[in-house]
């Protein structure tokens, strides 16, 4: 299988009035075609804001993306001026964002606000681009599509201004879906709808998702491949099963054990003590190194490299994980 | 036989109807039944966790409990005394029996406000104690939450959002309460900080004897929390049992939707589990569905269910719901 995105050592970075926050710091991985990536992490783990910049929508001068690579196929999305770029998204890779109702215009129907980027996008007519805006919305399981076209965002409920924004993401039937945290403000029920609806669309279009989640069970059912972020770096990378059955790095396993548990709901949480780092205010060595019970003196100098834990594509970014694991089995 | 031990607090038929009003006089046109006949115990040191989707009408049943809306009708018996007609003094001992864990620590803090003053603030409205105590009382329950005393001097903006929680919880706290009632008490925390609350909670609970009523959407923690859980669905209890009786045999439909909605994390068992998704949405509490009000989006409706309100009733024991099919279901499904 062919790579679709390749982001090589990508770090991104604010000016704030408390100093400069690095919310993305040396951040690798490639993507192959076809493939759903979940991506876990907590707030200020960097998480949405690597989407925004393979999106390009850091907007300087607060943001700024100050090195790597970001490519999408042979593109090298960072060079490019912003008049490509924007021919770039939406038609190559699309975002759908958790808040449906800020990312829809308010004083603009449904319809215009698709047709806009079929138009745009697709150079279709009007007549053909409502044909197809209204097929879009029977596609995301929207019932009478030709008469919510004139709807206002405000007249549909969360999960449909969801779905909405997701008939919008895959008009121009982009290689690339980026959703970032697509279902946290919807109820459990709407919720599993949108899954089951994004997972059919990913089966039927060959579609390639990045999904951006903080619910470990939602990415448990939906990823092929994990990226576990924590102050904006990948501390540990695998296929679904290997991270969630095998996890190594002790953020990791922290994660897993902070939520409950299917089979014993009697003990306590695992959880992980202290909070996460100030991201404006970071120190050599590794980052997790104040929350971890694992820290050797190694991990106050120097942030670890990325070792390949067995030949099935696991990564990891800790100085000690194999005494992590093994103290684990135990 | 065992004698049943007298519960904390009893809700009989409780109802919340809020008025839709319009027009320059605020005519009354509508009411929407965010609550509408809500019975439940809950017993000393117990938690019972209080779930369903956003406008079921969880959190109005928390604050009614508390008083801090009045209630249209229906009972609530705190230690045998009701609640809802208590006056003056009384009324001011009994409220400091009962407290709120709010959602949003960034809003329920004032931020003008010292750690301090913040935590002493209960303590100084109901007036027993001196200036002095007060300081000693705070310095105890910042002990008690895990946060350190040097802190007490400092403004809650100065805090994450965990430790926020953990001055709302003091807080909570200062009076010591014997019913705590936690509003999405940790929904807008990060996954391992959530860990840390809910591990906190329990600890109190078993120091301090108190009970719990933890409204909440996520049902993994709410089982991990709860002793009993209850399902409520535009404005009414579905279903009430055990924790593990009601994941594991869920009786209502409701319930068996939600609970299979629920991601879990384990990609094994993602990958073979079935899901029931529900059509539709929760329909408004302003036209709520005649008779059964989930009968719009239930694949067993028949008849009696728009004809006829479902009966909250014991199916097996201490297992309760609403709905006239259960046994039907169960027979049918065979296994």
């Amino acid at each position: 299988m062919t790579d679709l995105l390749r982001i090589t050592d990508l770090k991104v970075s604010f000016r704030t009035e408390v100093g400069t926050v690095h919310a993305v710091n040396g951040v690798s991985y490639t993507l192959s075609d076809g493939e759903v990536l979940g991506v876990v992490g907590e707030s200020g783990s960097g998480k949405s804001v690597h989407a925004l910049a393979i999106m390009r929508l850091i907007s300087p001068p607060s943001g700024t993306i100050d090195g790597g690579e970001i490519r999408l196929r042979e593109l090298d999305l960072l060079s490019l001026d912003e008049a490509s770029m924007r021919r770039i998204r939406g038609r190559e890779v699309a975002m759908i964002f958790q808040d449906p109702i800020s990312s829809l215009n308010p004083v603009l129907t449904v319809g215009f606000q698709l047709l806009e980027t079929l138009q745009l996008h697709l150079g279709l007519s009007r007549a053909a681009a409502t044909q197809r805006a209204s097929e879009l919305l029977n596609l995301v399981g929207i019932s009478e599509a030709v008469r919510r076209l004139s709807s206002y965002p405000h007249q549909l409920s969360g999960g449909m201004r969801q779905r909405v924004m997701i008939a919008m993401a895959i008009a121009c039937e982009p290689k690339l879906i980026i959703a970032d945290e697509p279902t946290t403000a919807l109820d459990v029920t709407i919720q599993a709808q949108i899954i089951e609806l994004i997972k059919r669309l990913q089966r039927e279009m060959g579609l390639t998702v990045i999904w951006i989640s903080h619910d470990l069970g939602v990415i448990a059912g939906l990823a092929r491949n994990v990226n576990v972020m924590y102050a904006g770096h990948v501390v540990e990378r695998g296929p679904v099963r290997s991270i969630y059955k095998s996890a190594r790095h002790p953020y990791t396993l922290g994660l897993l054990g902070s939520v409950p548990n299917l089979g014993d709901f009697s003990g306590r949480l695992k959880s992980i003590p202290g909070r996460p780092p100030d991201m404006s205010n970071l120190h050599a060595g590794c980052p997790f190194l104040p929350r971890c019970a694992h820290a050797t003196s190694q991990c106050v100098t120097a942030m670890p490299p990325i070792d390949i834990v067995d030949g099935d594509s696991h990564a990891v970014r800790c100085w000690n994980w194999r005494t992590v694991a093994g103290i684990k089995s135990l | 036989m065992s004698i049943e031990p007298e519960p904390l607090i009893e809700v009989c038929e409780l109802r919340k109807y809020f008025p839709i009003s319009c027009g320059l006089f605020a005519r009354k046109i509508d009411q929407i039944k965010a609550v509408d006949g809500v019975s439940f115990r809950i017993f000393r040191g117990e938690t019972l966790g209080l779930v369903g989707e956003s406008g079921s009408g969880k959190t109005t049943v928390g604050r009614t409990l508390l008083r801090l809306i009045e209630p249209t009708s229906g009972q609530v018996l705190f230690e045998g005394e009701d609640f809802r007609t208590v006056k003056g003094p009384k009324l001011r001992s009994m409220r400091r029996r009962m407290q709120m864990i709010f959602q949003d620590p960034y809003a329920s803090l004032n931020p003008r406000m010292r750690v301090e003053e913040l935590i002493g603030e209960p303590l100084r409205v109901q007036g027993e104690l001196r200036r002095d105590a007060i300081g000693r009382r705070v310095s105890e329950l910042l002990d008690i939450v895990g946060l350190p005393g040097e802190l007490r001097t400092r403004y809650a903006h100065e805090f994450s959002g965990g430790q926020r929680q953990r001055i709302g919880i003091a807080r909570a706290l200062a009076l010591s309460p014997s019913l705590v009632v936690c509003d999405e008490a940790i929904a807008s925390l990060d996954v391992s900080i959530q860990a840390q609350i809910v591990n906190l909670l329990e600890d109190l609970q078993d120091r301090l004897g108190l009970a719990y009523l933890f409204i909440a959407h996520d049902l993994g923690m709410v089982r991990h929390i709860s002793d009993r859980i209850a399902v409520m669905y535009l404005g009414k209890i579905m279903e009430l049992s055990d924790r593990n009786e009601i994941y594991r045999q869920p009786l209502h439909p409701y319930t068996k939707a939600l609970i299979s909605a629920v991601p879990v994390p384990d990609p094994d068992v993602e990958a073979v589990r079935g899901r029931i998704v529900l059509e539709g949405e929760i329909p408004s509490p302003a036209e709520p569905p005649s008779g059964c009000v989930f009968r719009t989006r239930c694949k067993y409706a028949s008849s009696i269910c728009s004809s006829k309100v479902p009966e909250f009733r014991e199916i097996k024991p201490a297992h309760f719901a609403a709905c006239h099919l259960i046994e039907k279901i169960e027979a049918g499904s065979g296994d």
